[in-house]
C-alpha cells in the first residue's frame, strides 16, 4: 500500500499563499513528476509531502494514513536531494547505512541492504571513499542508493539532475527510469525541465503559481493541453501562438490575413480574442502563396539532424519552425507555411483550450 | 513475506510514529547563550545606566539623583578637567591610528596581495604582535625605551641619530603619543588582515578587465581595488573606535599607572574609569561616579557607530563580488 | 611598432617589474623586522645575566653572559604555575562554552524561522559594538551578590558573554551558507533536531570554530580588566595580571623582569605557531569579513 493522495492541500507563509488547494492521487507503483517554471511551488509541494514543511490546510495521506503532523522519518518516505546533501564526514558506506543505524537495524540486515543497494548502481568500489573524492554522478548515485536503503515506500526526487552536467544527466535519467521499473516503487519527481518530465513520468503535475493547471501523460499533455500555459510549457521548441479572429460558427479563424482555416475543436461560446496555437515540429514548408502564410526566414539555425527556421510575424514575438536537416533555406528567403488542422490548437481569452473534436486523435 | 530484510524495515517503521517536532528545540538551542549573555552583559550595562542615576550616601543607601551625576563629571571643575581631558586624549589616540596604524595596515595589505615571495611568512610575523597581552607589551616597550637599558639609544646610534634619543614615555610632550604609536605597532596586523582578506575576495577577472582596459598597476589600486574594499575600511575605522575605548586602558595602566602618568599626560577614559570607581590615593572609590563614566563613553561609542551607520556606512556602496 | 622598439619595451617593463619587487620586499621585510625585533630582544636578554643585558643588550647569549638567573627568580619568587593554570582553566572553559551556546544559538538563528528570530539576533550582536567593560561597576556588584569574587568561575561567565556575540555573529553568517538539504536529510532520516545540530551540523562548522576559537582565545588570555577587579587574589591570578604584578616587585631585576615577560610570550608563540595556518587561513577566508 504506497498511494499517495493530497486533499485540498494548502500553504501559506504569514499572509502569502504558496499552494492554494492542490488534490491529486497517486498510484501505487506510479512515476509522477511535478513540472512548473520556478517559484511555482513544486518543491514546496514535495517537501510537504515528504513532512519538511507543516501543511497549513488539507491533508496528505500515504498508504491510507492521514500523515501531516508525522515525523518525516517515519512517513515510510526517502527523498533525494539537489545538492545531494550527503554527510561529508562519513564515507559512502557510512553515508547509506546512516538512517538504518539510527533506526537501530541489525548490522547485518544494514550491510546487506547497503551492498544490495550499491549492487544495483555499481557503487560496489567506492563504498569507503568521502563524498569529496566523488564525483558529481557518483554523489548522485550515493544519494540515490542512500534512498534505497531505506526501503520506503515512495521515492521523493527533489531536482536531482540539476546539478548535474547535460551529457550525465542524460544517463542518470535512464539510470533513475531503470530503477523504477525494477524497484516499482511509487516516485515523486520535482523538476522544472520539461524534457525531463516527458522522458520519465507515468503522469506530469504542471503546477503554477501554487496551483495545479493540469494532470496526464505526457503524450496528453503534449496532445491536448488544456490551456495555454501548459500549451507553452510542454514542448521544446515551444508551441507557436498567434493572434487569430474567428468566424463562421467559431472553429473557423483567420490569422495575419490568412484563408479562413478551420480548427477541429468543439463549438464553444465565449468572448474576446482567440490565439491559434502549433507546435515547430508540425508547421508544413511550401512554395510562397501555397500555404496558410507566407513569411521571411529571419534566421536559419542549423543542427545538422534538423533545422530551425525563425520567422517574425509581428505580435506573437519568435515563430519558431523546426525542418529537415537537409533542408536548404536560407535567411532572408520567403516561404509557404502550411497549418495541418489536426495539429492545429485554440485557446479562447483566458487562454482556455477548446476541447478538440476527437480526443484520441494524436498528431503524428 | 518471502523478504526478511523489507519485513523487519517495516517493522521498525510501525514501532512507534513520532510527531513532527514543535519549538521547544528552538528554546533550548537559544537560552543558555541568550541567559548568560544577558545576566553578565546587558544586564550590567542597563544596571550602569541606572547607578549614574543615583547618588550614594554616607550609610551606603543610594538617592534619586537624576542628571547631576552627569552634570558633575562635565561642569565641576574637579571632574570636568579630568574628563574632558582623558575625553581629549582618546580623541587623539584615535586620529593616531587613523593616519598611522590604518594607513600602514593598508599599504602592508596592498602590498602582500601582490602575492610576493614568502608572503605569508610577513604575514605571520607581523600578526605577531597582535596575539601578545597588551601588559607584555607594554613591558616590552617600556624596557626598550628606558634610559637606564640605553637599547633604543645603541640602535638610534647605529644609524647616527643617538642625538635624537629622549625618554619619550617619561615626557609630558611625547607620552601620549608613545603610547600610541605602541599600540599602532601591536595592533596594525588587525587592520592588515581584514583588508588583505577584502583586496583577496575581489575576482581576478576584474582585475584582468582593468589591465586589458590599459590601466596599469598602481591605477588598478586607486581606481578598481580601492573602491571594492571602501566598506571594510569603514568597518577598520569603526572597530578602530570602539577599539580605542577598551584597549586603551589596559596598554595606559601597565606602562604608565592608573594615573596616566607623566602628570595625566596618558589619562584616559578608561584609566578615569578605574581611579574613580576604585580610588586612587587620595581620592576616595565611587560607583556612581564611575557608572556615569561608563555611561558617557556607552554614549560616545553609541554616537559614533551612530555617525558612521547614518553617514559613512549608507553612502559606502557594498558591491556584490 | 618596429622590432627593436618592442624589445626595448619588453625590457623596460621587466625592469621595472623587478625594481617594484624589490621595493616590496623592502617594506614588508622592514616592517617584519620592526614586529618581531622588540619581541625577540626580550627573549634574546632573558638568557642572559646582569651585566650582559646592560653591556651588549643586542648580543648573543655567550660565555661570561648566558645565564639563567632570571627563570631562576621567577620561578621560586612567583607562582606561575597557578597562574599557568588559572589562565588555562579560564581560557579553556569560557572558549568551550563560547563555542557550544554560541553555535547553538547561532544554529537556532540560522535555521528555524520563529517569532522574534531578526530581533533575537540583533539583541545577541549588539554587545559587539558595546564593550562589556562598560559594566564593570554592575558586574562587580552582582558577583558580590553572587559570592564569586575572586573565583575562576566569575572570569568564566564574564569572559562568555563577552565572546558569545561575536561567535553569534560569525557563526550564524556561516551557518546560513549550510545547504539546507543535508539537514532536511538527516530529518528524513529521523534525526532529532538535537542531533542534527551535534551529529550534521558541528562537524560541518568545525574549521569556522577554529577559527573562532583563536579569535576569542587571544583576548581572554590577555585580559587585564577583569582579573585586576574581579579575581586578583593569590589563588585565582591568571599569567597577565601575575606578571603585571610581579613586575612591578621586581622593576630593578631585569633578568627577572625580561624572564617573567620571555615566560608569558613563549606559550603564546608555540601555540600560534600551530595554529597560524588555521587563524590566516579563517580570517582571510572571509569568516569575519563583516
Amino acid at each position: 500500500m504506497s498511494e499517495l493522495t493530497l486533499q485540498d492541500v494548502r500553504k501559506s507563509y504569514g499572509e502569502a499563499k504558496v499552494i492554494h488547494g492542490v488534490d491529486l492521487a497517486v498510484k501505487d507503483g506510479e512515476f509522477v513528476v511535478f513540472v512548473g517554471p520556478s517559484g511555482c511551488g513544486k518543491s514546496t509541494l514535495l517537501r510537504m509531502i515528504a513532512g519538511l514543511e507543516s501543511i497549513t490546510g488539507g491533508d496528505v495521506v500515504i498508504g491510507g494514513e492521514q500523515v501531516n503532523d508525522i515525523a518525516p522519518a517515519d512517513r515510510g518516505i526517502a527523498m533525494v536531494f539537489q545538492s545531494y546533501a550527503l554527510y561529508p564526514h562519513k564515507d559512502v558506506y557510512g553515508n547509506m547505512a546512516f538512517a538504518l543505524r539510527h533506526a537501530g537495524e541489525d548490522k547485518a540486515v544494514i550491510d546487506e541492504r547497503v551492498r544490495k543497494a550499491a549492487d544495483i548502481l555499481g557503487l560496489q568500489d567506492l563504498l569507503k571513499r568521502r563524498p569529496k573524492e566523488l564525483s558529481g554522478g557518483q554523489r548522485q548515485r550515493v544519494a540515490i542508493g542512500r534512498a534505497i536503503v531505506r526501503d520506503p515506500e515512495i521515492f521523493l526526487f527533489d531536482e536531482p539532475l540539476s546539478n548535474l552536467d547535460a551529457a550525465l544527466r542524460v544517463q542518470m535519467r535512464v539510470e533513475i527510469l531503470r530503477l523504477h521499473q525494477r524497484l516499482k516503487t511509487t516516485m515523486v519527481y520535482v523538476t522544472h525541465d520539461q524534457v525531463e518530465a516527458m522522458t520519465l513520468a507515468d503522469r506530469i503535475v504542471v503546477l503554477r503559481d501554487g496551483r495545479i493547471e493540469q494532470v496526464g501523460t505526457p503524450l496528453e499533455l503534449y496532445h491536448h493541453p488544456e490551456n495555454r500555459f501548459v500549451a507553452g510549457f510542454i514542448g521544446s521548441p515551444k508551441m507557436n501562438f498567434l493572434s487569430a479572429e474567428r468566424s463562421g460558427d467559431g472553429t473557423t479563424v483567420t490569422t495575419h490575413g490568412s484563408a479562413p482555416i478551420e480548427v477541429p475543436v468543439q463549438p464553444r461560446d465565449t468572448e474576446g480574442a482567440v490565439t491559434l496555437g502549433i507546435r515547430p515540429e508540425h508547421v508544413g514548408l511550401v512554395a510562397p502563396g501555397a500555404g496558410d502564410l507566407d513569411a521571411r526566414i529571419l534566421v536559419a539555425e542549423r543542427l545538422g539532424g534538423e533545422t530551425f527556421l525563425h520567422f517574425d510575424l509581428g505580435d506573437e514575438g519568435d515563430f519558431v519552425v523546426k525542418a529537415d536537416g537537409a533542408a536548404t533555406h536560407e535567411s532572408g528567403e520567403t516561404v509557404g507555411l502550411s497549418f495541418p488542422p489536426q495539429a492545429l490548437h485554440l485557446f479562447d481569452a483566458q487562454g482556455a483550450a477548446f476541447a478538440p473534436r476527437d480526443r484520441n486523435a494524436l498528431i503524428g | 513475506m518471502s523478504d526478511p530484510v523489507t519485513d523487519t524495515a517495516k517493522d521498525v517503521r510501525t514501532r512507534r510514529k513520532r510527531r513532527r517536532s514543535g519549538g521547544l528545540h528552538i528554546v533550548v538551542f537559544l537560552a543558555p547563550a541568550v541567559l548568560i549573555y544577558s545576566v553578565f552583559s546587558i544586564y550590567p550595562l542597563v544596571e550602569s545606566l541606572r547607578l549614574s542615576l543615583f547618588d550614594g550616601l554616607e550609610d551606603g543607601t543610594a538617592v534619586w539623583a537624576g542628571l547631576e551625576n552627569y552634570a558633575t563629571l562635565l561642569f565641576d571643575p574637579n571632574w570636568a578637567t579630568q574628563f574632558w581631558r582623558a575625553f581629549w586624549n582618546n580623541l587623539v589616540l584615535f586620529f593616531i591610528h587613523m593616519v598611522v596604524q590604518n594607513p600602514l595596515g593598508l599599504l602592508l595589505a596592498a602590498l602582500l596581495s601582490l602575492a610576493p615571495r614568502f608572503g605569508s611568512a610577513y604575514r605571520t610575523l607581523i600578526f605577531v604582535p597582535t596575539l601578545l597581552s597588551v601588559v607584555i607589551v607594554g613591558f616590552i616597550w617600556e624596557l626598550i625605551l628606558s634610559p637606564l637599558w640605553g637599547v633604543s639609544e645603541t640602535l638610534l646610534g647605529t644609524i647616527g641619530l643617538a642625538w635624537l634619543y629622549q625618554p619619550w614615555l617619561g615626557l609630558e610632550s611625547s607620552a601620549l603619543t608613545t603610547v600610541s604609536l605602541i599600540s599602532v605597532w601591536q595592533y596594525v596586523g588587525i587592520p592588515m588582515m581584514l583588508i588583505y582578506a577584502a583586496l583577496l575576495s575581489i575576482p581576478d577577472e576584474l582585475i584582468d578587465a582593468a589591465r586589458v582596459d590599459g590601466l596599469n598597476g598602481w591605477s588598478i589600486f586607486w581606481k578598481v581595488k580601492l573602491p571594492l574594499i571602501l566598506p571594510t575600511l569603514g568597518i577598520v575605522a569603526i572597530l578602530t573606535y570602539i577599539g580605542n575605548f577598551t584597549v586603551s586602558f589596559d596598554l595606559i595602566y601597565s606602562i604608565q599607572g592608573a594615573l596616566g602618568a607623566p602628570n595625566f599626560a596618558t589619562d584616559v577614559m578608561g584609566t578615569l574609569l578605574f581611579r574613580t570607581f576604585f580610588g586612587q590615593q587620595l581620592q576616595v572609590g565611587d560607583i556612581h561616579m564611575g557608572a556615569t563614566i561608563a555611561s558617557m563613553m556607552f554614549f560616545i561609542i553609541l554616537v559614533g557607530v551612530s555617525i558612521y551607520l547614518a553617514l559613512v556606512q549608507r553612502r559606502l556602496q557594498r558591491y556584490e563580488m | 611598432m618596429t622590432e627593436t622598439a618592442s624589445s626595448h619595451r619588453a625590457r623596460a617593463s621587466r625592469l621595472r617589474g623587478l625594481s617594484t619587487r624589490a621595493g616590496v620586499h623592502m617594506v614588508l621585510a622592514g616592517y617584519t623586522l620592526i614586529a618581531i625585533f622588540p619581541v625577540f630582544l626580550v627573549i634574546l636578554n632573558s638568557f642572559k645575566n646582569r651585566r650582559g643585558i646592560f653591556t651588549d643588550p643586542l648580543g648573543l647569549p655567550g660565555e661570561g653572559t648566558f645565564s639563567l638567573e632570571g627563570y631562576a627568580t621567577v620561578l621560586t619568587q612567583g607562582d606561575f604555575a597557578t597562574y599557568f593554570s588559572n589562565s588555562l582553566i579560564v581560557t579553556v572553559t569560557a572558549l568551550f562554552l563560547i563555542l557550544w551556546l554560541g553555535a547553538m544559538a547561532a544554529h537556532a538563528l540560522a535555521e528555524y524561522r520563529f517569532r522574534f528570530n531578526t530581533l533575537l539576533g540583533i539583541y545577541l550582536i549588539l554587545g559587539i559594538m558595546v564593550p562589556i567593560r562598560l559594566g564593570t561597576v554592575a558586574i562587580l556588584e552582582l558577583m558580590v551578590d553572587l559570592n564569586l569574587v575572586n573565583t575562576l568561575l566569575a572570569l568564566i561567565l564574564v569572559y562568555t558573554a563577552q565572546g558569545l556575540p561575536v561567535a553569534v555573529f560569525i557563526l550564524t553568517e556561516f551557518m546560513r551558507t549550510l545547504s539546507r538539504d543535508i539537514k532536511d536529510c538527516a530529518r528524513v532520516d529521523g534525526l532529532s533536531e538535537y542531533r542534527i545540530f551535534f551529529e550534521v551540523v558541528v562537524p560541518l562548522i568545525r574549521p569556522v570554530l577554529a577559527t573562532v576559537a583563536v579569535f576569542s582565545m587571544i583576548p581572554i588570555w590577555n585580559d587585564l580588566w577583569f582579573p585586576l577587579i574581579l579575581a586578583s587574589g593569590d589563588a585565582t591570578k591568571t599569567v597577565t595580571l601575575g606578571v603585571q604584578q610581579f613586575i612591578g616587585q621586581y622593576t630593578v631585576n631585569w633578568s627577572a623582569v625580561l624572564a617573567s615577560l620571555s615566560i608569558a610570550i613563549l606559550p603564546v608563540l608555540g601555540l600560534y605557531a600551530l595554529f597560524s595556518r588555521q587563524l590566516i587561513a579563517g580570517i582571510t577566508s572571509g569568516a569575519v569579513k563583516g
